[in-house]
């Protein structure tokens, strides 16, 4: 019994570790990219994205684990479109009605996750032959790993665009703000500084 | 033909079970969301208003009018009207135009007479950034300030001033069918408003506002 437990135990943490680092979908997969460079000029609109995905995924794995034993292969994608686009159609319709300004701000990113490949790789790839509880965590670590990664550009872009970090002015108010990192050159630069800065952390550890 | 339909079944009750509980889950979602996000909707459309026409204190709806929308079918339309201190400044209504992603939603309002046009506002619209959407910029907005309530006319960059306040628009460049759709909402919904209006007396001859 112990020794079930502690196995159940090693495969969260096993997905929990391959959601947030091991294959985080931003930064080590290279998916997602659409909404990374899209909406992280600044935190808030980031932020809102992530816990979008992070509702997405929870939802959609849930019910692709549940239906995994019936799924036959000529509908299986059929079936996971239509799933992702019911839970991303919920949330964009949660936005609409109590984060009106906020889904302003997003605009057409919300209905376009349901073409993000994050999605449709973990429906694939994890709640297509995993159990339920495993299929949620996984959705939790995969859309956190994406949320983090959303912030740390989004903080990036916005501090040195703006000054400000969540609207609070951090930097002195002398440092002029360098627009172009409210602009999409802004956000390939810091995307492509980040991805270099990670690839020499992982050369140094090898 | 039994053996068809059983295979029919076997092959596709996933799917047509799964089409029947996200579609429940949809209408359920519409259901407790959609009264909250027509609120929000009203909301911003007042907010606009203000900013279209500062003269006015409040903004009153009056009964909603017979309007035919763009796919040619008849819908009530909500009209606002604009006061200051019993006084009407203008008239508030939305207007819906076919853009190049999706369909604009734009706040129009006009004058207290419905002679001239006081402005538009963008109350939603999925046109491309930078282009489409400078529907919402100033430069191309302030066109429409001013302009008579009658039939308007897009034009070409070049061949008229975007400063002369008249029938004519000159377009966004690189952005003709947000621009078009802009000016084919004036078209279409002005005429309408304004012969509603006069149906109930509240503008024209013997008006009673």
């Amino acid at each position: 019994m112990a020794a079930t437990l502690d196995g159940q135990t090693g495969e969260y943490r096993e997905v929990v570790a391959t959601g947030l680092w091991r294959e985080m979908p931003v930064f080590r997969m290279l998916l997602g990219t659409c909404p990374t460079l899209a909406v992280t000029a600044a935190v808030k609109p980031a932020l809102t994205m992530g816990l979008c995905v992070i509702f997405v995924l929870v939802c959609s794995n849930l019910m692709v684990s549940l239906m995994r034993k019936a799924l036959r292969p000529h509908v299986r994608i059929l079936l996971f479109t239509l799933t992702i686009a019911t839970f991303v159609t919920i949330a964009d319709l949660f936005l609409r009605a109590f984060q009106p300004r906020m889904s302003e701000v997003l605009g057409p990113y919300v209905p376009l996750i349901i073409v993000n490949c994050v999605i449709i790789w973990r429906a694939e790839a994890r709640a297509s032959n995993s159990g339920v509880l495993v299929s949620i965590v996984d959705g939790l670590a995969m859309g956190a790993g994406f949320t983090i990664a959303l912030c740390i550009l989004a903080s990036i872009r916005e501090i040195l665009g703006t000054g400000h970090l969540f609207e609070i002015q951090v930097l002195p108010k002398a440092f002029p703000p360098w627009a172009a990192m409210g602009l999409p050159v802004g956000a390939f630069l810091t995307y492509g500084f980040v991805l270099g800065f990670i690839n020499f952390l992982k050369r140094k550890r090898a | 033909m039994l053996d068809s339909l059983k295979h029919f079944g076997r092959e596709s009750w996933l799917l047509i079970s799964a089409s029947l509980v996200c579609g429940l889950l949809l209408a359920v979602a519409n259901a407790a969301l959609g009264p909250r996000i027509e609120l929000n909707k009203a909301a911003k459309l007042t907010n606009l208003a203000v900013g279209l026409l500062p003269d006015a204190k409040t903004f009153a709806p009056l009964d909603p009018v017979e309007i035919r929308a763009l796919d040619g079918r008849t819908e009530p339309a909500a009209v606002f009207k604009a006061m200051t201190d019993n006084k009407v400044v203008g008239w508030v209504f939305k207007a819906v135009g076919a853009g190049f992603a999706d369909k604009i939603e734009l706040v129009v309002a006009v004058d207290a007479s419905f002679q001239k046009i006081a402005g538009y506002d963008v109350l939603s619209s999925s046109e491309t950034v930078n282009f489409g959407d400078q529907i919402k910029d100033a430069y191309y907005r302030a066109q429409f300030t001013g302009a008579p309530v009658g039939r308007l006319t897009l034009v070409s960059p070049g061949t008229a001033k975007p400063e002369d306040i008249d029938s004519s628009i000159v377009a966004i460049s690189g952005a003709t069918i947000s621009s078009t759709a802009v000016v084919q909402a004036m078209n279409y919904y002005l005429p309408q408003f304004k012969e509603q209006l006069e149906k109930k007396g509240l503008i024209g001859n013997g008006s009673n506002p």
